[in-house]
């Protein structure tokens, strides 16, 4: 019997793929189709006085022009609260909040008729700073515009920074950074022949998506079927509701099929982004490197409705020290609402931002008492028995010290090829799953008639792999080819919720969930003889006789809620490891940061798919060097990819992926995720790079060519 | 979305001029990199006229130490050229950076001309050619230096009716030739700024020095003042960093102060230094 963890099996959906056979959403589109368009709020915080829609309605073409009068259920949506309007009613609180949709028979009709939709507004005070949101008499939501205050306490902070030999004290600032996936949100929506309201969307989950249109419609959430298209790529963009709610309530009202898909300029106007955090980080050490006390305090701009920004701000907060034993810690986390873009999820939920300043801190503590970056990391770093910043102790699959020995003999052995050249590290951990709160993953299994094994899977594949590795495990803990398995994926017909794709959860969570159904199965099969030599063919039909066709698998990590005033607590099951080591080229007369090599070590459990990690691991450097050195996203200014900077294959740097693996005893064959750890490092050691090279400290994300150059410009006048 | 227009593939050179002088509201696409984006985003023409078929446009030939460019010769062309290299290898250079292996196959040295762009590649490299453009319209034709054409950023005194034959540049063969750009990544990104020149030295002393800069002004241009100051004299620290404190200042003065120059200028004191003083 072969084995499938850990080998490189080919993922099942590249040849599709490569071939061009893959449909994505908009390649679902035929021409009797309906095509619908968003109209958008121009202003960023006004009151909606009037909504003119006649003389849209009146165009050749146009069949439909919907506002939220139209909306028969509830006009609000979310993640975590619903607090945003599918379409708004009285009041636009940003610039592409969306108002009325308008459907016509092409793309050209419905987007020059949503040219014609008026609104009248009246203008109110706009917030675009949340240091002024923070203390302004302007309210975005009558609740006040802090949106979260989370804290972080251990210890005795005073006690620990009144203990420490050094202290180093910074702000750190980053902006904020658009998904940018190669496809923009697209979906269609029908009727089936029963009546019921059909959704087929890039989406990074189904389950909750049909929730929400349930909501809208005010129908029974079995009227309602949302399927996931091949997705072009989610990083947090595709979590939150984009085109399945408008899809849906065009498909209630016309009964036609109606398709969507935004323009990369809508996407770039209207969609979320990652969160501009200002954090201010005071870190305390004693002579022996070893740190004693961090105080962090962030400030966010989470733009005006929620998204994910309690997540975030709670996940900037428990991660803020890194990767480190802390005795002593005090972080302040606070979001605020502004009239920016919403702020929402982006791969690693805020500790990239928060990886950027404890790297930086660890540095420059180093650098004080004239020790190596590389022992400093081991002195500190969390290991079997440490306690986190919340207190949970780690009582295995703690790889961050294994990590750190892989990338030792580089480290070591590094030398600078001239002297433009400097190297960096930058460690980090991320708990996996959802932050002290359950969220399970169900899946089933049946025989199906024609004598297969069929694998029923609400997990979104997104381009991350989790179809094969979903695949690997089933077929690893059933001993059985995946000739003989059918993969039924995302379908909230033919699966159940498994809850999103985001947080590094799916091979985790949802892999232990497989196991658990295959566990159940292979008991069954055993019985009946599968392993002695009946064909599985017989099985099926004899079971499927018998009526005893489905068995469930659920599993939701182990975790406590986290105390409300310390964070003390357990808040994920397990936690990922990684630690970079980051080689670039600084070209001082223009400013011009190269990254040349990276080594990265990860300890993620165990790879089930190894190709699939590094994948991951290439990607996510990929990214890193965008949020260190080129994006950007400026409201009012970024239009388009045009503009806006993100690193292409001719940025990418040669990679060594180091893979670790410490066995987690509660994931499946010890797996736990890589898909936010590849990123998180990465721009934490590009920066500390930048230092080695030039001797400069970037405070300030992403350190683009102009910023660059002006710091080395102050360095040598100084 | 694109609006509706009507499309002309001309085989010769006299069906695009007829096309042009004739027809209201035409436009000529070579590559259309430019033309597509500027019509995605609203401009309107009733006839686009496709001239990359026409023979006679295409093409480089060397004669008498000029070389002459078909205009709808695509950067990928001009980057491998062997002709272009061997007598204007700033230019080859400078085409086989304009944007990425899509756009260098599309787009052509006429369109790179005619756009005017402040940031375009190819007209550093070429003005310090002194390159000398033909232009023709039905019945009458004209020759314009390159640096006569372009009026404003994005304008040229071309006409409507007009359309840009060949591009004549003469070789500096013994000139230590080159360009160097500066963009926000490594690849498929505008010039932030822009450097070309060709330098020739005899025993350290600088016989003849010929400089053009883009992105700093509204049109690239040559530091004729700083050519001035350099011919004759001997390369030393002095006389370079007065060269480039006039390149600087001719900047400011056509100008005036900008924003950017903040970042600019001390990267083109750098990058002049460099280039000046022979690394
Ligand atoms: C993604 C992208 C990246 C780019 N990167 C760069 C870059 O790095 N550097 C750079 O310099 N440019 C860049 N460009 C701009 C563009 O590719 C160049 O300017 C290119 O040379 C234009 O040539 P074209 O043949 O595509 O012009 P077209 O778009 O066909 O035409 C441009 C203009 O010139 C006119 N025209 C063209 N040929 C003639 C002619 N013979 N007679 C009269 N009028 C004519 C057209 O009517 C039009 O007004 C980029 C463009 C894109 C889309």
């Amino acid at each position: 019997m072969p084995v499938f963890i850990g080998q490189d099996v080919t993922r099942i959906d590249a040849l599709d793929k490569v071939l061009g056979r893959a449909a994505f959403a908009y390649d679902l589109k035929t021409d009797d189709m309906l095509f619908a368009c968003v109209v958008r709020s121009e202003k960023p915080h006004a009151l909606i006085k009037k909504i003119e829609t006649a003389r849209a309605l009146s165009m050749e073409g146009v069949a439909a022009v919907l506002t939220h009068i139209d909306i028969p259920g509830e006009n609000s949506f979310g993640a975590i609260k619903k607090d945003q309007q599918f379409l708004a009613k009285d009041r636009v609180r940003y610039v592409g909040e969306p108002i009325a949709v308008v459907v016509g028979v092409n793309e050209e009709v419905a987007r020059k008729a949503s040219g014609f939709v008026r609104i009248e507004y009246e203008e109110l005070q706009v917030i675009s700073d949340p240091f002024v949101s923070m203390t302004s008499p302007v309210l975005i939501h009558d609740e006040g515009n802090l949106l979260s205050h989370r804290k972080v306490i251990k210890g005795d902070i005073e006690k620990g920074f009144n203990e420490s030999d050094v202290i180093v004290e910074n702000t750190y600032r980053t902006t904020w950074v658009d998904h940018a996936y190669m496809e923009t949100e697209a979906g269609l929506g029908y009727m089936d022949d029963d009546g019921r309201i059909v959704v087929v969307s890039s989406t990074q989950n189904i389950h909750y998506k049909m929730k929400e249109i349930s909501r809208m419609l005010a129908m029974p959430p079995e009227r309602v079927r949302v399927i996931q298209a091949t997705t072009g790529g989610g990083f947090g963009g595709k979590l939150d509701v984009t085109v399945e709610g408008f899809l849906a309530l065009c498909v209630y009202h016309l009964k036609r099929t109606v398709v969507m898909r935004f323009t990369r300029e809508e996407s770039f106007l209207a969609q979320t982004k990652r969160h501009p955090l200002h954090i201010e980080y005071k870190t305390g050490a004693r002579k022996d490197g070893s740190i004693n006390a961090v105080r962090v305090n962030i400030t966010g701009d989470t733009g005006p409705y929620i998204s994910y920004g309690e997540t975030v701000c709670l996940r900037a907060a428990v991660h803020a020290t890194g990767p480190y034993e802390v005795p002593n810690v005090h972080v302040d986390s606070r979001m605020f609402y502004t009239n920016n873009p919403v702020a929402g999820a982006m791969r690693g939920f805020g500790v990239p931002q928060l990886a950027f300043a404890h790297e930086s801190q660890l540095d420059k503590i180093a650098g004080i008492l004239n020790m190596d970056p590389l022992d400093i990391r081991i002195k500190n770093a969390l290991r079997r028995g440490s306690l986190t910043a919340t207190s949970q102790a780690l009582e295995h699959s703690a790889g961050l010290p294994e990590t750190l020995k892989r990338i030792e003999p580089f480290w070591r052995s590094r030398e600078r090829q001239n002297d433009r050249r400097g190297f960096g590290l930058g460690c980090m951990y991320y708990g996996i799953g959802n932050t002290g709160v359950s969220n399970p993953s169900d899946c089933y299994l049946t025989f199906m008639p024609e004598g297969r094994i069929a694998l029923h899977s609400g997990v979104c594949e997104i381009g991350q792999g989790s179809d094969t590795v979903l695949m690997q495990i089933l077929c690893e803990s059933l001993a059985m080819d995946d000739e003989k398995i059918v993969l039924l994926r995302g379908d909230t017909d033919t699966s159940r919720d498994a809850g999103s794709s985001s947080a590094s959860r799916q091979t985790y969570i949802s892999g232990m969930a497989v196991c658990d159904a295959a566990q159940k199965m292979k008991k069954y099969l055993e019985k009946e003889g599968y392993y002695s030599g009946r064909p599985l063919t017989d099985i099926c039909e004899a079971a499927l006789g018998k009526g005893d066709a489905m068995f469930e698998g659920h599993f939701d990590p182990p975790t406590t809620p986290v105390d409300m005033e310390t964070s003390r607590g357990a808040p994920y099951a397990t936690y990922a490891f990684a630690t970079h080591m980051t080689e670039v080229e600084v070209n001082e007369v223009t400013g011009a940061c190269r990254v040349v090599k990276v080594h990265a070590a990860h300890d993620v459990g165990r790879a089930v798919n190894v190709k699939n990690v590094r994948g991951q691991i290439c990607g996510g450097i990929a990214m890193g060097i965008g949020l260190a050195l080129m994006e950007e996203f400026s409201p009012g200014k970024s239009k388009s990819l045009d503009d806006y900077y993100m690193p292409t294959s001719m940025d990418m740097p040669e990679v060594e992926a180091i893979i670790v693996e410490d066995r987690e005893p509660t994931g499946p064959y010890g797996a736990k995720g890589v898909g936010e750890p590849a990123l998180i490092p990465q721009a934490a050691s590009i920066v500390n790079a930048i230092k080695d090279a030039t001797g400069v400290e970037a405070r300030e994300l992403p350190c683009h060519i102009e910023r660059l150059k002006l710091l080395l410009e102050a360095r040598r006048q100084k | 979305m694109l609006p509706d227009f009507a499309s002309i593939i001309a085989e010769t050179k006299e069906e695009a001029l007829s096309c042009l002088s004739s027809l209201e509201r035409a436009k000529v696409i070579a590559g259309g990199t430019d033309l597509m984006v500027k019509m995605r985003s609203g401009e309107r023409y009733d006839h686009i006229i496709d001239i990359t078929n026409i023979r006679e446009l295409d093409g480089i030939a060397v004669k008498d130490g000029v070389v002459v460019i078909g205009p709808v010769a695509t950067h990928a062309r001009l980057g491998s050229d062997a002709a272009i290299r061997e007598n204007a290898p700033g230019l080859a250079l400078a085409c086989s950076l304009v944007g990425s292996p899509q756009i260098r196959n599309m787009g052509t040295i006429g369109g790179n001309i005619v756009n005017a762009s402040p940031a375009a590649d190819s007209i550093p490299p070429m003005l310090i050619h002194d390159a000398m453009l033909t232009l023709e319209s039905k019945g009458s034709s004209r020759k314009v230096r390159l640096e006569d054409i372009i009026v404003a950023p994005y304008k040229t005194s071309i006409n409507t009716r007009e359309l840009l034959g060949p591009v004549e540049i003469t070789s500096l063969k013994g000139y230590r030739e080159g360009y160097f750009r500066v963009a926000k990544r490594a690849t498929w990104a505008i010039s932030r700024l822009s450097v070309a020149w060709a330098i020739s030295e005899e025993e350290g002393t600088f016989k003849d020095v010929k400089l053009a800069i883009g992105s700093c002004t509204p049109m690239p241009f040559r530091a004729v003042k700083v050519e001035g100051l350099l011919r004759g004299e001997k390369r030393q620290p002095g006389i370079i960093a007065e060269a480039v404190r006039i390149a600087l200042e001719e900047i400011k003065l056509i100008s005036g102060i900008r924003p950017s120059f903040a970042y600019k200028l001390p990267v083109l004191r750098g990058i002049l230094e460099n280039v000046l003083g022979g690394e």
